[in-house]
């Protein structure tokens, strides 16, 4: 008999050790550091940074700004997602018809999406401007008289103007990826169902959303946790302002973070953002049915 | 009364001319074939009848209403797909209810229904299924569910058993034909598949090219086709063309054997044609040549036994020709034999036009 070489069965897990170890570097590395920095009395001001336990979380609940900043984030989700994905459906429907120019108008579609967020805010931080925007002008074409509408201070008005470079932004992520899932829906059974007699909403109810939910319920969570960390747009639009008013807990946390540098705090705010996103995301995964 | 017909339909996509001008009327309770090889328009006529397809011209009443322009759940119709297109998400029971559903039936009225249709189709202890759990047969039988559920004036089925194995195909064939024997309601079938054609059919409407070749009763396109398209396509296996030369009183081949075509007028002699025959219309040299057939000596060059059958391949006029003969008729390639040509049953074609003469 010949002797077999045996191949080093633990050989696999060499090759993969070393990206195994930069993952946890960069990943859980700073994770355990930042919770057990959350639990502590680091600040920029002073040199004391012995452990003060469940402070920074117990000042957590006493924090109204934190709170209301939790409540300006969710405004803005409850209502921008909604949108996005309606408008998002009707753009994808309305694009799977067979068209002339079909693939141009799409790729212009989705032109939005590609920009930096902080550069479209920029941008319509620049078109929104009260004197030498393009809006005010255009409105008062309509208006007949000169509009001075001030969109990013105006407390009434800067939510309407966020939500509007929001759902601009990124209706085209949901329009893509759900003309995406619409193409795949059998032509032939939405077919069978006009034949049978069906309209619009039961066909729909029944037989496209079925097929297109695990795509669609994808794209809510994927937009639903990116609106809740809503930065750049708002930043770029307002920085917070007027005062505090629309002040998001990323901003918030930011503010804390790198101008007040309150950094055990900034903590523990990361970590109320890490918490609620978990639960909201094991919830979701298990309602939507993605997971069997 | 007819309960389709249709003017002059025309159907364009783009450049293509998928269905140029098709006049077509078929009367109530009769089973209509469309058949014809892929690409002539045969599905794309049955979806601009169902209209899932916009026409480009002409007509179409279904139940003596203009329904050009109507949409399809407008058109009482019902229909049976190639792919089934059950609806995935919904229990058998569903889907065969979802139009009666769909249409505001009470839910007793759909209850019996379904079961009625159930029970027709030996279906029933499926119901509480979903599609992915069923065979393909299954399927078949609950996208015909769906469809007999409803009263619709006409029933339209595209090409329904294209995606069955052979031994399904032939089970389904008579489930179909019995069902239209019991409900009697007009039916128009979309297929390839000439047997399926012959077997099914009231009438055969032969498509080719977006027109109508021919259309008539199964038998007699088979016995009378007007062209050599039509005799070939039906009847397997398929008929045999022999180039042949035209005399006054029948035919000679290129090998100088004449042929007398009994009852065969309008031939111009010296002119090329082309002889039909069909593979059963040959037999092995019996002890007196019949009335109106010509006897030939044969050499067997290949034989395909089919069981009952054998497919004999010889020359004949300098053409390979397959005569079906019976199964121990013959015994091996090389084998000499004398065959009988029915030459009542030949047809003779111009071989410029395909015209049968």
């Amino acid at each position: 008999m010949t002797a077999t070489v045996h191949p080093d069965r633990n050989f696999k897990y060499w090759l993969v050790a070393p990206a195994i170890f930069l993952l946890l570097l960069i990943g859980l590395f700073p994770l355990i550091y930042s919770l057990i920095v959350s639990f502590m009395r680091i600040d920029m001001m002073d040199t004391d940074t012995s452990f003060a336990w469940f402070y920074n979380y117990k000042t957590l609940f006493k924090d109204s700004r934190l709170w209301w900043s939790l409540a300006h984030t969710l405004l803005i989700t409850a209502v921008a997602l909604p949108i996005e994905l309606l408008l998002g459906l009707a753009m994808a429907y309305l694009f799977l018809e067979k068209m002339p120019g079909r693939q141009v108008f799409i790729s212009l579609l989705v032109l939005p999406t590609i920009i930096s967020p902080i550069v479209a805010g920029a941008t319509w931080r620049l078109l929104f401007d009260n004197r030498y925007g393009p809006i005010n002008q255009i409105l008062g074409w309509f208006a007949g008289e000169p509009v001075n509408a001030l969109w990013t201070i105006n407390p009434t008005l800067v939510y309407p103007a966020i939500i509007f470079c929001e759902v601009w932004q990124w209706t085209p992520f949901m329009f893509l990826i759900l003309l995406a899932a619409l193409s795949n829906v059998d032509k032939s059974q939405t077919e069978a169902a006009e034949i049978d007699g069906a309209r619009f909403i039961r066909t729909f109810r029944y037989i496209v959303l079925p097929a297109i939910w695990p795509v669609m319920a994808i794209a809510i969570l994927i937009r639903g946790l990116d609106l809740f960390r809503i930065f750049d747009i708002v930043w770029a639009l307002t920085q917070g302002g007027p005062g505090t008013k629309t002040e998001t807990i990323s901003i918030y946390a930011y503010v804390q973070g790198f101008k007040q540098f309150e950094t055990s705090y900034t903590a523990a705010i990361a970590f109320l953002v890490v918490f609620i996103l978990t639960v909201v995301c094991v919830w979701a995964i298990r309602r939507m049915g993605l997971v069997k | 009364m007819s309960d389709l017909k249709i003017s002059n339909l025309h159907k364009h996509y783009g450049g293509f001319h998928a269905v140029k001008g098709i006049d077509l009327d078929v009367p109530s309770g009769e089973f209509t074939v469309l058949v014809g090889p892929s690409g002539c328009g045969k599905s794309t006529l049955l979806r601009c009848i169902a209209g899932l397809e916009e026409t480009s011209q002409g007509t179409i009443e279904i139940g003596g209403r203009d329904v050009t322009y109507a949409r399809p759940r407008d058109r009482d119709i019902a229909m049976v797909f190639q792919n089934y297109a059950l609806y995935p998400y919904l229990s058998v029971k569903e889907n065969i209810a979802f139009g009666l559903r769909a249409r505001k039936f009470a839910e007793a009225e759909i209850e019996k229904r379904v079961s009625r249709a159930a029970e027709m189709l030996a279906i029933g202890h499926l119901l509480q299924r979903f599609p992915r759990e069923l065979s393909g047969g299954q399927r078949q039988r609950v996208a015909i569910g769906r469809a007999i559920v409803r009263d619709a004036i006409l029933y339209l089925f595209d090409e329904p058993l294209s995606n069955l194995d052979a031994q399904l195909r032939d089970d389904m064939r008579v489930e179909i034909k019995r069902l239209h024997n019991e409900l009697g309601r007009t039916m128009i079938y979309v297929t390839h598949d000439q047997i399926e054609a012959m077997t099914l059919a009231d009438r055969i409407v032969l498509l080719r090219d977006g027109l109508i070749e021919q259309q008539g009763a199964p038998l007699d396109l088979f016995e009378r086709p007007k062209t050599r398209f039509v005799a070939g396509f039906l009847g397997s296996p398929k008929m045999n063309f022999v180039d042949a030369t035209a005399t006054r009183t029948g035919v000679k081949l290129a090998d100088g054997t004449t042929l007398d075509l009994p009852g065969q007028k309008g031939l111009k002699a010296g002119a090329a044609v082309v002889l039909g025959l069909r593979p059963q219309f040959i037999t092995v040299a019996g002890k007196t040549v019949a009335k109106g057939h010509a006897r030939v000596p044969a050499v067997i060059e290949l034989l395909q036994p089919t069981g009952s059958r054998v497919q004999a391949t010889l020359p004949l006029g300098g053409a390979s020709i397959v005569a079906e003969l019976a199964a121990h008729d013959v015994s091996k390639p090389g084998e000499k034999i004398h065959i009988d040509l029915d030459l009542t049953r030949a047809v003779v074609m111009d071989p410029q036009s395909g015209q049968v003469i």
